[in-house]
This record gives C-alpha cells, sequence and structure tokens, in this order.
C-alpha cells in the first residue's frame, strides 16, 4: 500500500470519524444528563440534512448556512419534544423511556418517507472540487466537513469543560440528586442538554447532505453506527466516544477499501458485540456505568 | 405498578375461550370466508405470535428487544432452507425454531448478564447485522433471495400460524398466574431486591428469551411457508421488530389479552392506511404508541379492564353483587 493511498484512506476514516463523533457527543451528552437513550437521534439527523437540502434548492444560499440553521431548527425542534413528551417519562422506568423516544424516531421515519418519498436528494451548490496536498487528494467538501465537525465538536467540549452551564451538566451526569440539592436546577438543566444534543445531531445531518445523499433513512443509518461509538466508548463518556468514533471512522474507512462497505459494517457491529462481552463499561466509561 | 394475579379460576376460562376463538379462526378457509377476510385473520395472528413472542421476553422482563423480526427472518429462512433440502415438515419447523434459539443465545450470551440497555443494544444491531451476513452467505440466495421449492396448500401455514399465535397467548396467560411468572415480574420491579431473594436472574431471562426467540422463529417459518419467496431486505425489514414491540406495548404489555387486542388493531390500521397513505403507517403506530406511553402505559387492554371493573365497582357498593354472580 503505498503512503499517499494511506494518507487517502486516514483522511476518508477522520471525515467519517468527525461527524460519527458529532452524532455521538449528543447521544452522550443527552444520555448523561438525562439517562435516555435517544432512539430518535437519528431523526434529527435527518431533520438537519433535509432542512439544508430545501434551503440550498429553494433559496440557493450556501449549504454552509444550512449549518446554524439546521442547529437552531433542531434545537427548536428538540425543545419542543423534550418539554412536550420526553420531560413527562423522565422519572419512569428504562422501558418507558426507551419506548417513548422509539416512538418519536418511527413518527419521523414516517413523516420523512411520506413527505420526500424515497428519493436520493443532493445538491450542487457549496463547496467543490478537490485540493491536493502532498500528493494526497483531499475533496474541498470532505475537507469542510472535517474542518465543521472539528470546530463545532471543539465548541461542545469547552462549553462543557469550561463555561458554567457545562460544570452543571457534568454535575448533573455525576449526581443528579446532589447536583439538585446543590441548587442545579435539574429541569433546565435536562432541557440545554438535550436540545443541544439534538442541535448538534442535526447539524451533523447538515454536514451529511453536503458528502451525501439525503433519504428518509439516512439519519437512522447513522445513528446506528453514532450507538456503536457510544457503547464503544463508554456510556456517557465524551472522551471514550471521541476516542471511539476516530476508532470506528478508520476502521470502516480502511475496511470499505480492503473489502466493501458491508464487511465495513458487519465489523463494526461484531466490535460492538466484543466490548459488550469484554469490557461491558465500554473502553473509557467507568465500570457500573453500564447499568 | 404491577397487577399480581389473584383470580386462578379465570385461567382455565380463559383458554377453553382462546382455543374457541383459534378453532373458529382456523376453519374460516372451510365456512366460506372470503379470501380477503382469511388474509386479515392471517395476518392478525401472524402479528399476535410475533407480538406474544416479545411479551414473554421485553413484556414480562422489561429488557426490550429489536430482534424478534430478525429472529422471525431466521425462522423463515431456516425453514425454506430445510424444505428445499428435501426435508420432512416437522424436522424443518424444528430446525426453524433451533436456528432462532442459536441466534438469541449469540445475543443473550454477549448480553444478558448486564443490565437493560446493554441488552437493547444487542438486540438493536442484530437484525442489521444478520441481514448483512445473510447476503453474504453461499447458500441464502444472497440479495436475490430463495423460492420454496414446492407448493404447499393454502391452509397449511394459515392454520400453523394460528395454532402458534394461540399456543403463545395460552403460555403467557399460564406464565402469568404461575409461580415462575411471579418471579418474572418481581425481576422487572427490583432486579437487585429480586437476586437478593435468590432468584438467579440470568438464567430466568435466558431462558425466557430463548423460548421467546422460538416462538418468533416459528412465526417467522410459518410466515415464510405463507409468502414462499423470501427477499432478504423484506424478511429483515424493521417493520417486523416493530410489529413484535409495539403490538404488545399498544394492547397492554405482560397481559395475555393485551397482543390480542394490539394485534387487531394494528391489522386495523395497516388496511385502513393502505388506501389513504401507506407510508403514514410509521408514523400512526408511533403516534399511537407514544400516546398509549404517555396517558395510557399498562396499554389499552388492562386500562379498558380497569374501567370497567371500577364501573361495575361502583355500582355495586349500594348493593354487594351476590356470591358467584361473575
Amino acid at each position: 500500500m503505498s503512503i499517499t493511498l494511506l494518507f487517502q484512506l486516514l483522511v476518508n476514516g477522520l471525515v467519517v470519524g468527525g461527524l460519527l463523533s458529532l452524532v455521538a457527543l449528543g447521544l452522550v451528552l443527552i444520555f448523561g444528563v438525562m439517562r435516555v437513550v435517544n432512539f430518535a437521534h437519528g431523526e434529527f439527523i435527518t431533520l438537519g440534512a433535509y432542512a439544508t437540502y430545501l434551503l440550498v434548492s429553494q433559496t440557493g444560499l450556501s449549504p454552509l448556512i444550512g449549518v446554524p440553521v439546521a442547529f437552531a431548527l433542531g434545537a427548536l425542534v428538540g425543545w419542543v419534544v423534550q418539554v412536550a413528551v420526553i420531560a413527562q417519562v423522565t422519572s419512569r422506568p428504562e422501558l418507558d423511556m426507551l419506548m417513548v423516544t422509539y416512538a418519536l424516531s418511527i413518527i419521523g421515519l414516517g413523516l420523512f418517507a411520506q413527505g420526500f418519498g424515497g428519493d436520493f436528494r443532493s445538491y450542487a451548490a457549496g463547496p467543490s472540487g478537490s485540493v491536493s496536498l502532498a500528493g494526497v487528494m483531499i475533496g474541498w467538501r470532505s475537507l469542510t466537513v472535517l474542518l465543521f465537525s472539528v470546530a463545532m465538536g471543539g465548541a461542545t467540549l469547552l462549553l462543557v469543560q469550561r463555561a458554567r452551564i457545562g460544570l452543571a451538566l457534568r454535575a448533573l451526569a455525576l449526581n443528579r440528586d446532589a447536583a439538585a440539592s446543590c441548587g442545579i436546577n435539574v429541569v433546565s438543566g435536562e432541557r440545554v442538554a438535550f436540545c443541544l444534543g439534538v442541535g448538534i445531531a442535526a447539524a451533523a445531518g447538515s454536514l451529511i447532505s453536503l458528502i451525501g445523499t439525503t433519504t428518509p433513512t439516512v439519519g437512522h443509518e447513522w445513528v446506528l453506527d453514532g450507538f456503536v461509538v457510544v457503547v464503544l466508548g463508554g456510556m456517557g463518556s465524551i472522551g471514550g466516544a471521541l476516542a471511539a468514533a476516530l476508532a470506528i471512522g478508520l476502521v470502516q474507512s480502511f475496511t470499505s477499501f480492503a473489502l466493501d462497505d458491508s464487511w465495513a459494517k458487519i465489523i463494526t457491529y461484531l466490535l460492538l458485540y466484543a466490548t459488550l462481552l469484554l469490557r461491558p463499561h465500554g473502553l473509557l466509561g467507568r465500570r457500573g456505568a453500564e447499568a | 405498578m404491577i397487577s399480581v394475579p389473584n383470580r386462578r379460576s379465570a385461567v382455565p376460562g380463559g383458554i377453553a375461550a382462546a382455543l374457541a376463538v383459534a378453532g373458529l379462526a382456523a376453519a374460516l378457509p372451510w365456512l366460506g370466508v372470503s379470501s380477503y377476510g382469511q388474509t386479515l385473520v392471517y395476518y392478525a395472528a401472524y402479528y399476535l405470535a410475533l407480538g406474544q413472542a416479545w411479551n414473554l421476553m421485553s413484556g414480562m422482563t422489561g429488557y426490550v428487544s429489536f430482534a424478534h423480526g430478525a429472529f422471525a427472518g431466521i425462522g423463515a429462512y431456516a425453514v425454506v432452507i430445510a424444505l428445499n433440502g428435501d426435508w420432512r415438515m416437522l424436522p424443518a419447523l424444528f430446525a426453524a425454531a433451533v436456528a432462532a434459539v442459536l441466534a438469541s443465545l449469540v445475543i443473550g450470551a454477549t448480553s444478558l448478564r448486564l443490565r437493560g440497555i446493554a441488552f437493547t443494544f444487542a438486540t438493536l444491531f442484530f437484525q442489521e447485522l444478520t441481514l448483512l451476513i445473510l447476503r453474504k452467505l453461499p447458500f441464502t440466495g444472497g440479495p436475490g433471495g430463495l423460492v420454496l421449492q414446492q407448493i404447499l396448500p393454502t391452509w397449511l401455514p394459515y392454520v400453523m400460524m394460528i395454532a402458534l399465535a394461540a399456543a403463545a397467548t395460552i403460555a403467557v396467560a399460564m406464565l402469568r398466574r404461575s409461580r415462575l411468572g411471579l418471579r418474572i415480574l418481581a425481576l422487572k420491579g427490583d432486579e437487585a431486591a429480586a437476586v437478593a431473594l435468590g432468584i438467579d436472574a440470568t438464567r430466568i431471562k435466558l431462558a425466557l428469551f430463548c423460548a421467546s426467540a422460538a416462538i418468533a422463529g416459528l412465526a417467522g417459518a410459518a410466515h415464510g411457508l405463507f409468502a414462499a419467496s423470501l427477499y432478504p431486505d423484506v424478511v429483515f425489514s424493521v417493520d417486523i421488530s416493530l410489529v413484535a414491540l409495539a403490538v404488545p406495548m399498544i394492547g397492554g404489555v405482560a397481559t395475555a389479552i393485551g397482543p390480542v387486542v394490539g394485534a387487531v388493531l394494528y391489522v386495523g390500521i395497516r388496511e385502513l392506511l393502505q388506501v389513504v397513505a401507506p407510508q403514514l403507517h410509521l408514523t400512526i403506530v408511533g403516534l399511537l404508541l407514544l400516546l398509549v406511553m404517555l396517558f395510557l402505559r399498562e396499554g389499552i387492554a388492562p386500562a379498558v379492564a380497569g374501567s370497567i371493573r371500577r364501573r361495575v365497582r361502583g355500582a355495586a357498593v349500594p348493593s354487594p353483587a351476590p356470591e358467584g354472580s361473575r
């Protein structure tokens, strides 16, 4: 394998890994703070992708504007969903919460299928062509996605690690009751975590529409890999999720090249089973966090 | 939260009723009912069998499975491959159940020692993984699928499915009233406390999951015979796992009658939407599931039964009902 090819595959893996880390970041935020596995996460990705597609194809604006628009739209819809539905069941058993986010997911799937049909949607506007870095050809679109992923992931990390609200979120994730007794507002903390998480998902969907085609199930496909990342990284561990996202991105990139896309998926899922069997608390997760 | 059964006498009556309904449904082909009517009854039985299979594991224990569609698909493939290999019907059906149980052991062994969410994740990917692997295997026909070589009488899968649905419903009813059933519900209520009382949680969960997979595998097998041609993307579509879960959740989880109500409702909704808006079927089922979870969390059947009981009791307060009036 030539060194150029190696770098090419590396870059492809980083692009997928960057997007996966955004998806996983949202899932981890929501799971960490609310103890809810958001099965509807994929539909927020799809929402962002279609929002960007519509924006670009209807108004002719750059798809890069679609990223913040998708974020805002995702956060808004997330707020409504959180207040109207999720907040009603957060004190219920796990089964109920799973069923509620799952129900939201299939509601979304049906709506997208009804509204957009099974067509593959894409657009020509936005960055195009490619740039050559030391013999490695990188598409501008891929590079844009990579840069946006790093910027958004970095901003979220800063928010969680440095800002006051981030401190509150981390406290809630660590110990909900203790956080509440210290005066942290649990209800608004959960609301912020959910809005932020699904906002990031929608923004990721916007980026996905840039490098791929948009279908009613595009988010569903991405979120499955996102779940693998979250389990691999240890439920609720942000660092673990980021590391696992990059690892999965690279594994998929190299397997797709060496074998094919199906094998890339098969190996990804087998990694999930191996993790559950050998390290159920994930690669970097805390022991006991798997419960 | 969990209503403990107290009327043991209700079981034989319920079983007799279930057998009578099943017998009547199974006799429809010979009673001159239109083939459209028969198809509706068939699908209700198919959904009921899948729903009871899911109910047996996930409804009773609270461990949510998204893998029941995969078990059904594996059962369908196993029975068609076996029959095409000139096996007799009974061994072929047995092979379908065994294949589904083996698949459930893969998930169970990796994740049932863990708590709920790890199990759910392990099931979530199983369907996709099975589909991807089936497409790669040499003897499954790849992406093109498989066709059943022999022509079976149409009543055979029909009667099979109704018998299976009835048997699964009766099994859930009997389990619900047994000592084992109480232990399982204790696990669902508080696993740590139940384990402390000496209940072997992992063994019970694994046994239930295997039984549940066997029923789903047989349902898939009967449906494979009914459909006679298997396309991997149809056999392993997410819809089947959704049916398995939505039917008991909507009708009433951890009860025998709930999935019956759920299955009939589901077939009704599907038929209505087939005409009006086929794509919206997911949305409507999702909305129904959401409304049930938010407002009738025990499901429709227990909610209706509860309100009838309250009304009867309310009316009986001034003049107590005579003994044995039920």
